[in-house]
């Protein structure tokens, strides 16, 4: 590998140098224009990572809009290739000063990031016309900091909801599950050997978080791992149960697939708790799968499931401010968010945009509107990346049976705060 | 006189330094430069994202190392990866060479098809493979096929590693076979002519002059082995998505590394600590490995 590294590098190095001596041409060629036709025009750059190319095209559409209001605004919009990458790429570019005006930012990561200190709170900007008591509160206050400031508003929202197989819910004369005693039961009937799972799982905190809790423990307490917790142990039991006694759960990779959406639609899970983000996808790669949705069953009588959302902010170094906000309080604010979740592929943060677009009554999207009163905001301080890596990591062995669950989760848990300790 | 020729000394000295500044330039910016950076974030706390802020921690980045229960798991799967890696690429590498040049026909074609894995980009090769791999894929298909049992290739933390160490062995192995290959056409024919006449076969003309004589090449593929495999990265990064999973097991030191500099704010310090320890670690097995095969030529 590694002499072939060095040419890598020989070759990066001299595609670097090429590229510093091109780029101070540019830059000055750039200047002379800008000083041509002054303050005429002024470029927002947007980062975002990519989604289906039905989502670019919308984004685009609503951009377009955006700039036919604003004719001395362009926006430049950045597409940084893989969600997984792109907090990466984000803070490169933040550290090097070459941040982007404005980008999407997840809940997940929210906390440490309002944290350093590189993101412009908000709260100035904000005019009436704006209506900020529009948007769900819960999704709103997941992009506040600590002294109380908006730092981001939420462009669109996903819950979780429990997505069945209508024709093997027929086929095995079943109901569907309206609790977790009911959903393990059903499993049992639904799955056929290693052919078809009753139930499809992410072994991931993402996905389970608001199971993990539903028994009374915490998972994060003062910013550390507490997930060791019996409770939390007790109610994710029945998960790593349903794998290895009923064996009527498995995790997507088990059967080829790359992700649950993708399990389901193969008819691989005759269940899976996924989100919006599956709907379209089985639309477009499995039209002919008949399936239904329903809310995530009831743990102990109680609702429960995740909301996920991700919000636009501003880069506090950016000198283009004003347009920034404009350009923000466009996508968030009602007429653009209207354009960008009319399709369905994403649900809209603010009330009245919800209300209009109608999808409370939408056959297959009702259950997810429905899960937002009461869902939990993928979000918990700072630390939450540390301890997600470090739950994830562990979960898995209990999950394939190599080790009991709570000892899988009491070493995780050591790790993790062994890790926010050292920070 | 004598200031003349300093003085002469001195301008040939000039403009040889200018002719050599461009690259006395890049290696000063891109390698010189970056390594003391390095060295002295190593000792240091870094603040990067919002407020920069360096605060000098002397040894204390080092002592974390000693207590991370990951650091410690990631340089095991990386030790065992090197154990199991470097001596099978060797050996398949020298074994492809001698097969190539023992002057059977067809040999340019093999010698491209052999070759032509390393020319493939690692990350296009991983996706590949992860293709392969598939609890439906291929490999899994031709197992079922001849009876073997099947794994979860992907998904299953006892053979995650191993499913990376198959597919690197496979993919630089024809790399260090160019290199023997160019040795091999290096040795006289008297030799082996020499040795045909006391009458050994072919197994013992390989193993009595072939390797010897391989000696000082073998030597430098190893270590150039070392050094890469020490360096996995990108395959265990593609393969577990960035997160080293499933339970650690494809987690390397390089994965560490990158997750500690990029993934986790702050501890960037405490990175550059670890790929410090690192460079001491390779650095280490290479004089380790130099001193058990004493590099001279036997002839």
């Amino acid at each position: 590998m590694s002499p072939k590294k060095w040419l890598a590098t020989i070759g990066v190095t001299s595609v670097f140098f090429g590229s510093l001596l091109a780029g101070c041409g540019g830059e000055n060629a750039e200047k002379k224009d800008g000083e041509g036709k002054q303050g005429e025009k002024v470029e927002v750059t947007l980062a975002g990572w990519g989604g289906n190319p039905t989502e670019q095209k919308l984004l685009q559409q609503t951009l377009d809009d955006f700039e036919a209001k604003h004719p001395n605004i362009d926006v430049k919009l950045e597409v940084i290739s893989e969600q997984a990458q792109y907090m990466d790429v984000i803070k490169t570019r933040l550290i090097g000063g070459e941040g982007p005006d404005v980008f999407y930012l997840d809940a997940f990561e929210a906390p440490a990031l309002i944290e350093t200190g590189v993101l412009e709170p908000l709260d100035e900007y904000v005019t009436d016309d704006f209506d900020i008591d529009d948007f769900e509160k819960p999704l709103l206050d997941a992009f506040k900091g600590k002294d109380g400031k908006i730092y981001g508003f939420p462009k669109d929202y996903s819950t979780l909801a429990l997505l069945y197989n209508k024709k093997m819910f027929k086929e095995a004369g079943v109901e569907v599950p309206k609790t977790w005693d009911e959903l393990r039961e059903v499993a049992k009937k639904l799955t056929k050997g290693t052919e078809v799972y009753g139930l499809g799982v992410n072994p991931e905190l993402a996905r389970l978080y608001h199971i993990a809790e539903s028994k009374g423990g915490k998972v994060v307490t003062n910013n550390k791992a507490s997930f060791a917790d019996p409770k939390v142990v007790e109610a994710l039991q029945p998960i790593v149960d349903m794998h290895l006694k009923d064996k009527s759960a498995a995790q997507p990779n088990e059967v080829g697939a790359g992700w649950g959406g993708e399990m389901f639609g193969q008819g691989k899970a005759a269940m899976v708790i996924e989100g919006n983000w599956a709907i379209p996808f089985l639309q477009d790669t499995f039209p002919n799968l008949e399936y239904g949705t329903a809310e995530v069953p009831t743990i102990d009588g109680k609702k429960a499931t995740m909301a996920y959302t991700v919000a636009y902010v501003m880069n506090k170094d950016s000198n283009k401010k004003e347009a920034a906000w404009k350009l923000i309080s466009y996508l968030t604010g009602k007429e653009g968010m209207k354009t960008w979740t009319s399709k369905g592929y994403a649900l809209p943060t603010r009330k009245s945009v919800a209300a209009e677009l109608g999808y409370d009554k939408d056959e297959l999207r009702a259950p997810l509107v429905a899960g937002a009163s009461y869902a939990t905001v993928w979000q918990q301080g700072t630390n939450l990346p540390i301890i997600v890596n470090n739950f994830n990591n562990q979960f898995v062995s209990a999950f394939l049976g190599e080790r009991p669950l709570a000892k899988a989760l009491e070493e995780a848990q050591e790790t993790a705060n062994k890790e926010i300790e050292s920070k | 006189m004598k200031e003349k020729i300093s003085k002469k000394a001195l301008r040939e000295a000039g403009s040889s330094y200018l002719l050599l500044s461009p690259t006395l330039f890049v290696l000063l910016l891109f390698i010189i430069g970056p390594i003391l950076f390095a060295v002295y974030l190593a000792f240091h706390k870094v603040e990067l994202l919002g407020i920069t802020s360096f605060e000098f921690v002397g040894f204390s980045n080092f002592e974390k190392i000693l207590e991370d229960t990951r650091a410690k798991i990631a340089l095991w799967n990386t030790v065992k990866y090197v154990i199991i890696v470097v001596p099978c690429q060797t050996l398949l590498a020298l074994v492809l060479a001698a097969t190539l040049n023992a002057g059977l026909k067809g040999e340019k074609f093999f010698r491209i098809v052999y070759f032509l894995p390393t020319l493939t980009s690692s990350a296009v090769l991983t996706l590949i493979f992860m293709w392969m791999y598939n609890q439906n894929g291929l490999i899994n298909n031709v197992l079922k096929l001849f009876g073997f049992p099947t794994y979860n290739w992907l998904g299953d933390p006892d053979v995650a590693l191993n499913a990376i160490m198959i597919m690197n062995i496979w993919s630089t192995a024809p790399f260090f076979m160019v290199i023997y290959l160019a040795a091999l056409q290096d040795i006289p024919d008297s030799l082996y002519e020499a040795a045909e006449l006391d009458g050994a076969n072919t197994l013992q003309k390989f193993w009595y002059v072939t390797v010897p004589y391989l000696k000082p090449v073998t030597s430098f593929v190893v270590i150039m082995g070392l050094i890469g495999t020490f360096q996995l990265f990108d395959q265990s990064y593609i393969f577990s998505k960035g997160s080293g999973g499933p339970n650690n097991s494809t987690l390397t030191v390089v994965l560490l590394i990158y997750q500690y500099a990029f993934k986790n704010l702050g501890t960037m310090g405490y990175a550059a600590a670890l790929a410090f320890a690192l460079a001491i670690i390779i650095l280490v097995a290479t004089l380790l490995q130099r001193k058990f095969s004493k590099e001279e030529s036997l002839y």
